[in-house]
């Protein structure tokens, strides 16, 4: 059945099943005349190309890849990480599949309280620049564990993050730090696609304090990329 | 000689950036492009050949012919290596 959700401040008309249907729940909303975003069910075409998936698996990645890439028209675009609000501002945490990106918003929770630190979207929180400003919203696509919620936060900044023995944060810029995010959203094979996400991406850093960071699993990790993220370590 | 089409050039953050697209181009990269590599990617936009892509970094910066054949040639063998240009 045909179903209108409010996913990043957007109407979205999403006719699905299974998990999909589940996680998404929180953001449905009573029928809308006309939507921003319409998702077309393909899971059977993955199916096709990716015979071990389960039917459900392929609806999720289908539907969130076709949310994510219609995003872009909307000047929004996905950066996977994992994403945490805490007093009111959104803290973004990515890397490649297995760093640690959950691990580290986990020490977040640890070091500052549940009431403190809300996980927003655990692996695929959406990106939106509206008037000048950059939001992360959290989405029902969030990885293995539907671990989202239905709120925004004005962006404060994102973190690269890569293994270390000994914590260090600091300032990333220039290509390697453009390569670094454009490697952790949505690429397609269209030029006009690409040009949007690089002007998206443009606009994105120019706006947003980048850092990277080595970083362990302990609770002083979580502490440091606060204290300097969030301007502490400047008072 | 000149580059195959589907190269999204841009300006992000400070930084020139060139992304592949298109099902010709199969390279998962993206390139950076310091000034020289840029003003040598824009000759090569459109057909050209060596001579005339030095003849142009002659023109605009300030070096000798010797040192621009260096770099335009190793520039270019580097593109053609990946698969880059229509010869």
């Amino acid at each position: 059945m045909k179903q209108y959700y409010r996913v990043a401040d957007l109407i979205v008309e999403m006719d699905t099943f299974g998990r999909t249907l589940k996680q998404a729940e929180p953001y449905l909303i009573p029928e809308e005349k006309e939507s921003d975003i319409r998702i077309f069910s393909v899971w059977d075409d993955l199916r096709e190309i990716q015979p071990q998936l389960s039917d459900d698996d392929c609806e999720y990645l289908t539907t969130g890849a076709s949310f994510y890439y219609q995003l872009a028209n909307f000047d929004g675009l996905l950066l996977h990480s994992s994403a945490v609000i805490m007093d009111g501002k959104a803290y973004l945490f990515s890397a490649p599949c297995g760093t640690g990106k959950s691990t580290h918003t986990s020490l977040w929770i640890k070091a500052f309280g549940e009431d403190r630190v809300q996980l927003l979207n655990d692996d695929k929180p959406a990106l939106r620049c509206i008037d000048g400003k950059w939001y992360a919203y959290g989405t029902p696509w969030s990885g293995k564990y539907d671990k989202n919620v239905n709120a925004r936060a004005p962006l404060a900044g994102i973190c690269v993050l890569r293994r270390g023995e000994v914590n260090k944060i600091e300032p990333y810029g220039g290509f390697s730090a453009v390569h670094a995010l454009l490697e952790q959203t949505t690429r397609l094979k269209t030029p006009d696609y690409m040009e949007k996400m690089l002007e998206l991406l443009d606009k994105l850093i120019t706006a947003v304090p980048v850092w990277r960071m080595e970083c362990n699993m302990e609770l002083d990790a979580a502490r440091l990329s606060h204290r300097v993220m969030s301007g502490e370590s400047e008072k | 000689m000149k580059l195959k089409s589907g190269f999204v050039l841009r300006e992000v953050a400070g930084s020139c950036v060139v992304v592949p697209t298109g099902a010709e181009l199969d390279f998962n990269g993206m390139i950076s492009l310091n000034e020289t590599g840029k003003t040598i990617w824009n000759c090569l936009e459109n057909d050209t050949d060596v001579d005339a892509v030095i003849a142009v970094i002659l023109s605009e910066y300030d070096t000798d012919e010797a040192t621009a054949r260096t770099a335009v040639e190793g520039f270019i063998e580097k593109l053609r290596k990946h698969g880059f240009l229509e010869e």
